[in-house]
């Protein structure tokens, strides 16, 4: 689905991404873990053409994707569920899924689809006219997934669902997460809290300052000590 | 009461006039960032084209030298955004700026140049200039309809902005233009439609102002823009209901007091509300409805 080759990323002097390969099997669940600052949404960025490359190649479903633009990306079957959620706060909750589907022509299917997401997510029904940014964080990051679901992606890729949430509403966007990969989707999830991802994710990669210090299964990290240790701070099996 | 009638269809044409202009600056800035100082050439460009139309190709019915007007503000819009501001709109505001006052000069300059700088004459349509009688009411049809389009236009750009996903995307992206673009939606097609939005209400603007002044110069776009700047500021840059509600108010205060002061102090009347202005925008320097920076969000 998704093979980028020596990708590195440099913001003037800073090396942000180091030479990194990653490789995401269409279907899996794969997860991009390492600290703060590792260059995990540097990474992200630049897969998705929101950020130059220095070097390396990127292939997208069999197609050359190194040079493509964000908007060519998003039409070829990429999306990405930003940090931080980036609702469109002024917007409502139904225009905010609207413009999630602005690829596509089909009306009906776009209505069908945020049905869908309605039935999952009740309280965006109820929230449906009035302005996203009055929605809890938890709200806003179950409004945000949905609304990167509405390109209908081949690829989703996940920059920090987890970020800023409580832990109840943490184990709900999971469990959604994992209703995805029930749907068949390929998923790449960016975290910091590895613990609960390593939980259902199929592959891991850790990065640390800008470079790839594990890849493997997930239950290959779990049984890494050292790594587990050092860079996510977990205790390893 | 019909002195009274007179100068308010004075105020709200005025207003609308202000309105429009207000608009199109505000959404560019909205959308991109940009403050349009070359917002005003559009209405020359309308002028001169409408100009040209009568002087070159004899258009002689009205009804085709208004939509020439307005068309030509549209294109040289596009035109503009395609090759002055898309190669700079990576770089800090500042260049954006100063880019527009390049264009400005370049046109204010072309237009003395290649056609002269004595105001043209440009025979639009008589039929603008008529007064409509209500009893001892007089009004001319300029008027109404300038207060009637203006009010038209600002409806279905409401219906534009709500319905349309281009119109949504551009309220998203007067916030976050690059989440805008992780929807799939081209950012140039955002930026052009902003343009030519812009256009068009400069282009109606443009249309009324010739049928009142009846004559195109090359300066002709500097004091409306102004005068629109000042509107969009006071009732908060970038927000599009804030410069309509600023068009207007700027608009209805101006003919008032030319109405109210005395003929003595009758000169000072920009003065006077500049300094209303001014107070306003010490209390509330965001506008009347702009949103005061937030300086807490980690971005």
């Amino acid at each position: 689905m998704l093979k980028a080759s020596s990708i590195s990323v440099n913001y003037g002097p800073i090396k942000a991404v180091r030479n990194v390969n990653i490789e995401v099997e269409k279907g899996d669940v794969v997860a991009l873990l390492g600290p703060n600052g590792a260059g995990k949404s540097s990474l992200l960025s630049s897969l998705i053409g929101l950020v130059p490359k220095n070097s390396g190649n990127v292939i997208f479903d069999n197609q050359e994707a190194g040079r493509a633009s964000t908007e060519d990306l998003i039409r070829r079957g990429m999306s990405v569920t930003p940090e931080g959620r980036r609702i469109f706060g002024d917007l409502t909750v139904g225009e905010n899924l609207r413009l999630g589907a602005a690829i596509r022509k089909d009306n009906d299917g776009i209505a069908e689809d945020i049905e869908k997401f309605l039935d999952l997510f009740p309280i965006l029904r109820k929230r449906f006219n009035s302005a996203a940014r009055y929605l809890s964080g938890g709200e806003q990051q179950m409004l945000a997934i949905s609304r990167s679901l509405m390109s209908r992606p081949k690829l989703l890729m996940l920059d920090e669902p987890s970020l800023g949430l409580a832990p109840r509403i943490v184990d709900q966007i999971f469990e959604f997460l994992v209703t995805l990969r029930q749907w068949g989707l390929t998923l790449l999830i960016v975290e910091q809290n590895a613990s609960e991802v390593l939980e259902f994710a199929d592959r891991a990669y850790v990065l640390s300052t800008g470079s790839i210090v594990f890849s493997g299964t997930a239950n290959e990290l779990k049984k890494s000590g050292g790594v587990m240790e050092m860079y996510l701070g977990l205790e390893g099996h | 009461m019909d002195y009274f009638l007179q100068q308010a269809m004075n105020a709200f044409s005025l207003g609308g006039e202000y309105a429009l202009l207000a608009l199109g600056l505000a959404i560019v800035f909205s959308v991109m960032g940009l403050v349009n100082f070359a917002h005003g050439e559009l209405i020359t460009v309308g002028g001169y084209a409408m100009f040209f139309a009568v002087l070159i190709f004899g258009v002689k019915n009205p009804f085709l030298i208004l939509p020439v007007g307005v068309l030509a503000a549209i294109l040289f819009a596009l035109l503009l955004e395609r090759v002055a501001f898309r190669p700079v709109r990576a770089a800090p505001p500042t260049t954006g700026m100063l880019m527009a006052f390049g264009v400005s000069i370049i046109l204010q300059n072309s237009a003395l140049l290649f056609v002269g700088t004595r105001p043209k004459a440009v025979p639009t349509a008589e039929w603008l200039m008529f007064d409509l009688n209500f009893g001892s009411l007089r009004i001319p049809v300029v008027q109404l309809l300038e207060t009637g389009i203006t009010v038209l236009a600002i409806m279905l750009l409401v219906v534009f902005m709500r319905r349309t996903t281009i119109g949504m995307a551009m309220r998203a992206a007067a916030k976050d233009f690059s989440t805008v673009r992780l929807m799939g939606i081209r950012a140039n097609r955002v930026v052009s439609t902003a343009f030519a939005i812009s256009g068009l209400l400069a282009g109606l603007a443009a249309v009324f102002i010739m049928a009142r002044r009846g004559a195109v110069d090359p300066f002709m776009g500097f004091t409306p823009v102004l005068k629109a700047f000042v509107a969009a500021v006071v009732g908060g840059f970038g927000s599009l209901p804030g410069a309509v509600i600023g068009g207007f108010a700027l608009g209805i205060a101006e003919v008032a007091l030319q109405a109210a002061l005395p003929s003595s102090v009758a000169g000072f009347r920009d003065a006077f509300i500049f300094s209303a202005i001014a107070v306003l925008l010490l209390f509330r320097p965001q506008g009347i409805l702009g949103e005061r920076p937030d300086f807490g969000e980690k971005t």
